[in-house]
């Protein structure tokens, strides 16, 4: 047993934002000026995302081979099973390379936050929120861009609906479409820091218990496993559910 | 109610919020992901749409309750 051991303070040492990076075996680095851990996750993620599409990807191929052939199968999935079947053929393909670029970067920061060195962006509210806003953005201005004034009554109120019941309506499909983004946030925070803070309460057993609780460290394994699945997940599901919501919002049913 | 025994009881309600919510979420993916398996026996060449509607289901019922563990266990920390 070791009494001097906060194992609340363990888990939001290691999940929570703050203005050093921790690494094994020496002393946390100060980040300079208003850099935090997870924004330098966000900009590691996005010059790994940029190497690997603008460096490692060679469009000119006859033939794609190796990692060419690797992120054109998730590109075409993305196209052919998520965008098109839900956005239509003509704004499918407009939204695809926004729905890669979102999943890529959901999914690279997801599987590096899984690396021991690296804090896990998506675990903060404020990357998720910022993610969400966007689609937010598009859910509200895009319809109105696209389909105007009425487009968007269209989109809110069925044609079929007696009157009275039109200014409920109108309260209620606000409340909705903010209440859609503002769950894709959350779903992806939740599930972030949920998976972080389980291996992280298997690992503070071992501290407190010793060599007893030796088992646990074969559970953290398990979940370790369990993240690297629900990292994909999470990030398929994210842009599956924007391309519902958008395409629910830019074909309105007649 | 002396603050001592409120904080410990504030605690106890946090922990029992985590477990209902695990229970919740339990329940919710298991019948999705039941109704999806006995779907796909009875109608196996549906199987790629049905995959996606379950996926989508699980993450709405997933996300929800992770909301609440999270929000338990901050309580919890608070």
């Amino acid at each position: 047993m070791n009494p001097n051991f906060d194992l609340n303070d363990y888990i939001m040492h290691h999940v929570l934002n703050s203005h050093e990076w921790l690494l094994p075996f020496t002393a946390p680095v100060p980040l300079p000026g208003i850099l935090t851990s997870h924004a330098l996750m966000v900009f590691i993620a996005c010059a790994f995302i940029l190497m690997v599409f603008l460096v490692f990807y060679r469009k000119n191929e006859r033939v794609p081979t190796g990692l060419t052939n690797c992120l054109e199968a998730v590109v075409m999935f993305i196209r052919d099973d998520v965008a098109i079947p839900n956005l239509g053929e003509k704004d499918g393909n407009q939204f695809t390379p926004m729905l890669c670029t979102i999943f890529f970067f959901i999914l690279t920061l997801n599987l590096l936050g899984l690396i021991p060195i690296f804090p896990s962006a998506t675990a903060n509210i404020n990357v998720t929120f910022s993610l969400a806003f966007l689609i937010f953005i598009l859910l509200v201005f895009g319809t109105l861009a696209r389909n105007g004034l009425k487009g968007i009554w269209k989109a809110l109120i069925p044609a079929t609906l007696p009157r009275w019941l039109i200014p409920f309506f109108i309260v209620v499909e606000i409340a909705s479409i903010v209440v859609r983004s503002a769950a894709l946030m959350i779903r992806l925070f939740a599930n972030m820091i949920a998976g972080h803070m389980v291996i992280m309460s298997f690992l503070g057993l071992i501290i407190i218990f010793g060599w007893i609780a030796f088992p646990a460290f074969f559970l953290a394994v398990f979940m370790y496993c369990l993240e690297v699945f629900i990292a994909l997940l999470q990030a398929y599901i994210f842009i599956l559910l924007s391309a519902v919501f958008i395409g629910q919002m830019y074909h309105p049913e007649h | 109610m002396p603050p001592e025994i409120a904080q410990h009881l504030g605690q106890v309600s946090a922990g029992a919020g985590i477990g209902l919510s695990v229970v919740g979420m339990g329940l919710g993916v298991g019948l999705i992901f039941a109704s999806a398996i006995q779907s796909v026996a009875r109608q196996p060449e549906m199987a790629k749409q049905l995959t996606t509607l379950m996926y989508i289901g699980m993450a709405l019922v997933e996300g929800m309750a992770l909301l609440g563990v999270v929000f338990c266990y901050l309580a919890l920390k608070g």
